[in-house]
């Protein structure tokens, strides 16, 4: 079969045990074709919605209920975007516990940490964007947390809302973010960073002569698997977005501003540890030091053998294996006592 | 592989297959643009059959959400409700000044008869202030009669009667056990108050209290039976401060309906309550009161006059009277300029009455449409000294037998 563009993009073959799923789990495919559906979807909502404080919430239940398949796409890229959320979360712990990110990977481990702080931050700006009554205490609260930071707190605020609240004239400012700022940086890290896949040699797997299996794919059959994967993760979510719609809310008037006091689902874990006293620290600083420690990483411990690259839970990174898993309970316990308190 | 990818590219397939079918099963929508608001609103989508709530407030003109409130735009019944005015009842007085007021609508000037809110926030169906400050007053609570408490807290700068505030009524802080039970059972009957439970308390809240005459309507031809809704509803047992509801039925106007010891005349229970009662006396004046006496002041004599004296009638010569408005909301009769109608001592026309060329008058009943022909009472045999003549004199020999 003569290769398509599509197969250019692979390397022309690959280690066998490293392209099975329960290898990969098949997590960065899977973020890539989210990107892609979040991008088409995302195109389709900016023919209707509206980034003026008075219209968001007005677009965004016109794009819901009444532009032909608006719903469908609203809820479409709602759900991309929360599965693109949760798959680069897998993903990150997939290269951590298979020691995927040692050298020379460590510099495309940061741009993939990178990525991963941008995805939440397009989850939670995209969030912001429904500009209806349930967003406007999560966005204050996670606004005013800026101002805490000692010394840099309100410039930092000023940056990321402008001048005036958060919930009356921030909109265009988080809009620019979502569509461009965050946007056009997400595409061209996620771009860097598969290239980075290939320039540092494919896939992590050991050193040729430590393989136990030396068999190898062709690129035809890895993007057969991909395109399964597609096909699977995308009836995933057209089955999601019928049975279950994106959140939306009643638009905020002068008199009502203040919906549901939640934060979206990703940040109930640091809205647990605010109710605990001082924000700087558990708003700020603790989740920053989390994200410090997950991104140093590779620099902290020693390099795993040359061996274990590649594979599950190899015992020369248990360190880094159990400072990322203690990390990832955490984040789920904290989620999980917001249901029950 | 290649078997499998057939098979997941199929179930793609077949998903959006569904998807397309899930998407087109929804119900289309149905747009209104009411000329009022120029916003479109989907509310008929699903209220497809409500009709106008009255001639004067046309669905093509007013929409829904323009009293209601709600997210015009949803087609999910939990979103669109959400932010709805007074739950079903936007005339509730705690959302009426933005569902009906506005200064184009019910929240107008005095000067133009339009202040209806004001009036009805400050008027004694809605303060409660009289029964407040008698039971106040008889436990002891204050040394006088003049009302400090109204069932909500409101003001009125610019009062004629002396009582330019009334604070909130709040039982629980009052010391006597009996006031505090009366705050508890006896205020659920004003227009402003929360209703209690039960079905003789069955009514809404605010404008809708009267003028709600059915289902999505509203009228100014309110039948006795609407004010009787809370008027005539059972007793207070004033020994216990409770309320005991009626349990009976009433068909019979005369028989089943009044108080047992109390007296009537004809017109007073084959009119309805509001072909002699004025705007006034039920909406109020826009002042605060310290009692109903004070408000309500229609006699018999207002219509009939005394011994000595004709009732009291205004030819209507200005073609912007109030009278032309207050006809066409409710047009059983067709006046004109140059008709004579009567008027009260306070100058309200009863325009549903005449004056008819024999000197005799004529009143169309605003519910019934029914005529009610009837003299004055000067040159009659009545012979009741002119200084006695409030209702309970001439009940004396009008009244009918039970």
């Amino acid at each position: 079969m003569r290769p398509s563009f599509f197969h250019h993009l692979h390397p022309p073959t690959i280690p066998a045990t490293q392209a099975r799923w329960r290898y990969t789990l098949g997590a960065g495919g899977t973020a890539i074709f989210l990107v892609l559906i979040l991008g088409v979807t995302g195109i389709l909502e900016l023919f209707y919605y509206n980034p003026t404080p008075a219209q968001a919430a007005l677009s965004v239940q016109t794009i819901t209920y009444l532009v032909p398949f608006g719903g469908f796409i609203r809820n479409v890229h709602y759900w991309a975007a929360q599965f693109l959320l949760i798959v680069s979360a897998i993903h990150l712990l997939r290269v951590v516990f298979t020691a995927a990110y040692s050298s020379p990977r460590r510099f495309n481990y940061l741009l993939g940490v990178c990525l991963f702080v941008l995805v939440i931050l397009l989850d939670f700006t995209g969030y912001v964007l429904r500009w209806d009554v349930d967003i406007c205490y999560p966005l204050l609260t996670g606004t005013n947390l800026l101002k805490t930071v000692p010394v840099v707190g309100n410039f930092l605020y000023r940056i990321a809302v402008g001048g005036g609240e958060a919930c009356s004239t921030g909109l265009l400012r988080f809009y620019i973010w979502h569509i461009f700022g965050l946007t056009i940086t997400a595409i061209i890290l996620t771009v860097w960073h598969a290239f980075r896949v290939r320039r540092d040699g494919g896939i992590a797997v050991p050193p040729p002569q430590l393989r136990k299996d030396i068999t190898r794919i062709s690129r035809n059959e890895l993007v057969r698997r991909e395109v399964l994967a597609m096909f699977l993760v995308g009836i995933a979510l057209i089955i999601l977005s019928m049975l279950i719609p994106a959140p939306i809310a009643a638009a905020m008037t002068e008199k009502s501003i203040l919906g549901e006091a939640r934060a979206p689902w990703f940040f109930l874990w640091i809205q647990q540890m605010l109710k605990w006293g001082n924000p700087f620290l558990f708003g700020v600083l603790i989740p920053f030091g989390m994200l410090v420690l997950v991104a140093l990483l590779p620099y902290m411990f020693p390099r795993p053998a040359a061996g274990d690259i590649g594979q599950w839970f190899p015992k020369s990174n248990r360190l880094a294996q159990i400072v990322i898993g203690v990390i990832a309970v955490i984040v789920l316990v904290l989620t999980l006592l917001t249901f029950i308190s | 592989m290649k078997k499998t990818l057939t098979l997941a590219s199929g179930s793609l397939l077949l998903a959006l297959v569904f998807s397309w079918w899930w998407t087109s099963r929804q119900p289309s929508p149905v747009e209104l643009i009411p000329t009022l608001t120029g916003q479109p609103e989907y509310c008929l989508t699903c209220h497809a059959d409500v009709p106008d709530i009255s001639p004067s407030h046309p669905n093509n003109t007013f929409g829904c959400v323009s009293c209601h409130g709600g997210e015009r735009l949803a087609l999910n019944a939990d979103l669109a409700h959400s932010t709805m005015r007074g739950g079903a009842n936007p005339s509730d007085l705690s959302v009426a000044g933005i569902s009906c007021g506005g200064s184009n609508c019910h929240s107008g000037s005095e000067a133009d008869d339009r202040n209806h809110i004001q009036r009805v926030m400050t008027s004694v169906q809605s303060t409660y202030a009289g029964a407040i400050a008698n039971i106040r007053f008889s436990f002891g609570a204050q040394p006088d009669l003049i009302p400090r408490f109204g069932t909500n807290a409101v003001t009125d700068e610019q009062t004629q009667t002396g009582i330019t505030s009334l604070s909130a009524f709040k039982p629980l802080s009052e010391s006597n056990p009996f006031i505090q039970k009366f705050g508890e059972n006896c205020l659920t009957c004003h227009v402003n108050a929360v209703r209690g439970d039960g079905k003789a308390n069955e009514r809404q809240t605010g404008c809708a209290a009267c003028h709600a005459t059915a289902k999505h309507t509203l009228s100014t031809a309110i039948p006795y039976t609407q004010c009787n809704a809370c008027h005539n509803r059972g007793n207070y047992d004033l020994r216990t401060m409770t309320f005991i509801e009626r349990t009976d039925h009433p068909t019979n106007r005369l028989q089943d309906y009044y108080q047992p010891i109390a007296q009537f005349t004809k017109c007073e229970y084959t009119l309805d309550c509001v072909d002699c009662h004025t705007r006034d006396e039920a909406m109020g004046d826009g002042d605060l009161h310290a009692n109903q006496k004070d408000i309500q002041y229609i006699q018999c004599k207002t219509c009939h006059g005394t011994p000595t004296e004709l009732p009291l009638t205004k030819t209507i010569a200005d073609p912007n009277d109030i009278v032309f408005r207050l006809a066409m909301l409710n047009p059983v009769l067709e006046l004109k300029m140059g008709d004579t109608v009567l008027v009260t001592e306070k100058g309200e026309p009863l325009w549903n009455t005449r004056v008819v060329s024999d000197g005799t008058y004529e009143m169309i009943g605003k519910v019934t449409r029914q005529q009610f022909a009837f003299r004055p009472v000067m040159g009659s045999h009545c012979t009741q000294s002119g200084k006695d003549q409030s209702s309970a004199y001439c009940h004396e020999c009008h009244s009918v037998e039970r």
